[in-house]
């Protein structure tokens, strides 16, 4: 948990357009707010070892259903079961939420519950802080050959 | 025992990396063709909850009162190579909540604030954000019907962003103009980690 105070929501500069700022503070990740985070996690995980659901679920993670998942679909309710099997294909947080209509957060609690029972695993390269310039001129490579 | 995958990727030991950039923006100013234009797959959307802190005092007490409501999130992708996938996600952001900015920058390469010249404010809750969060971003100005209301430098005063944040105009229903403003997204995001 961080226990660091959340930075406020004053805008860095005047925005001269707005007749009143809109600031209300709003509590912004201790994590992303530190400059010493990198652009890409550095910190990654492979097969949903232990870290916090929380840190670890984004919306563009990668989920798989498990052996165990396979096996219990019949076992399971409606939204558990439809992700179970959906996600035999690995899919990522959103594409299970929009795939299956379901509202973003609770898309991310249910797979969160599957993960911890073991139906499904998050599936996690890992990648060190060190590559990051790596990936990123990869990305850039990629994009500049679309026409 | 661990739980092991039902399947593998064929072929490989290894699944892609999921990398994301945000796009965001206003109501209307081209944050879904923008995505769409350049997505491998066809656009997908999902509602997003918010929590929304309101900004006066209620008349039942001096408790600000909270609301939840939801936005539209976008996305689409962009497969870069076996080990790499670029994940796009269209948002049309809001100032005063919660949830929803820090789950999707979290970990984000970089953003793209598209504007419409137009109505230059609604651009203002992206541009506090990323600012704050530190995130590389690049202001990208609709150019509905080619027409710009402004001139840039007086795009960058409005919106009061600093003289090493690039903007850039660009047509979001033209494929190769949306994927320059992402390049100059990363371009923003290697200056950070270089
Ligand atoms: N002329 C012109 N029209 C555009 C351009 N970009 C988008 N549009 C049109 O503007 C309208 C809004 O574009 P969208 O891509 O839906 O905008 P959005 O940001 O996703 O809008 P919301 O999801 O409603 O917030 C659509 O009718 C588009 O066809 C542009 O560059 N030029
Ligand atoms: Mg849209």
């Amino acid at each position: 948990m961080p226990t660091d105070p959340p930075p406020s929501w004053e805008p860095l500069g005047p925005r001269p357009y707005v007749a009143g700022h809109r600031g209300v503070d709003v509590p912004t990740p201790a994590a992303a707010s530190d400059p010493q985070v990198s652009g890409v996690r550095p910190y990654l995980i492979t097969g949903g070892r232990a870290r916090p659901i929380d840190s670890t679920l984004h919306v563009e993670t990668q989920v798989l259903t498990t052996w165990d998942g396979r096996a219990a679909l019949d076992t399971l309710t409606y939204e558990h079961r439809d992700i179970v099997a959906l996600c035999v294909r690995p899919s990522a947080v959103a594409e299970v939420a929009a795939h299956l209509r379901l509202h973003l957060g609770v898309a991310r609690v249910l797979v969160a519950d599957l993960v911890a029972t073991g139906y499904l695993v998050i599936r996690q390269p890992e990648v060190g802080a060190h590559q990051q310039v790596q990936i990123i001129e990869r990305v850039i490579r990629g994009l500049k050959a679309i026409r | 025992m661990d739980s092991k995958p039902f399947v593998d990727a064929p072929g490989t030991g290894r699944p892609p990396l999921p990398v994301k950039i945000v796009i965001a923006g206003g109501f209307g100013v081209g944050k879904t063709t923008a995505v769409s234009q350049i997505s491998e797959i066809p656009v997908l959307t999902t509602e997003a909850p918010i929590t929304e802190i309101a900004a006066d005092i209620d008349r039942t007490g001096q408790v600000p009162s909270k609301t939840t409501t939801t936005v539209a999130l976008d996305f689409g992708c962009i497969t870069i190579d076996e080990e790499v996938k670029l994940y796009l996600f269209g948002t049309p952001g809001q100032d005063r909540f919660g949830f929803m900015w820090r789950d999707l920058t979290e970990g984000a390469l970089g953003g793209l604030v598209i504007v419409d010249s137009r109505r230059l404010d609604d651009g203002y809750p992206a541009v506090d954000y990323f600012e704050k969060t530190g995130l590389p971003f690049v202001v990208a100005v609709n150019l509905f019907d080619g027409f710009l209301s402004h001139n840039l430098e007086d795009v960058r005063w409005a919106l009061a962003v600093s003289d090493d944040i690039p903007i850039v105009t660009f047509d979001a229903r033209d494929r190769g103009s949306v994927r320059d403003a992402l390049l100059a997204v990363l371009q923003r995001s290697l200056a950070r980690v270089s």
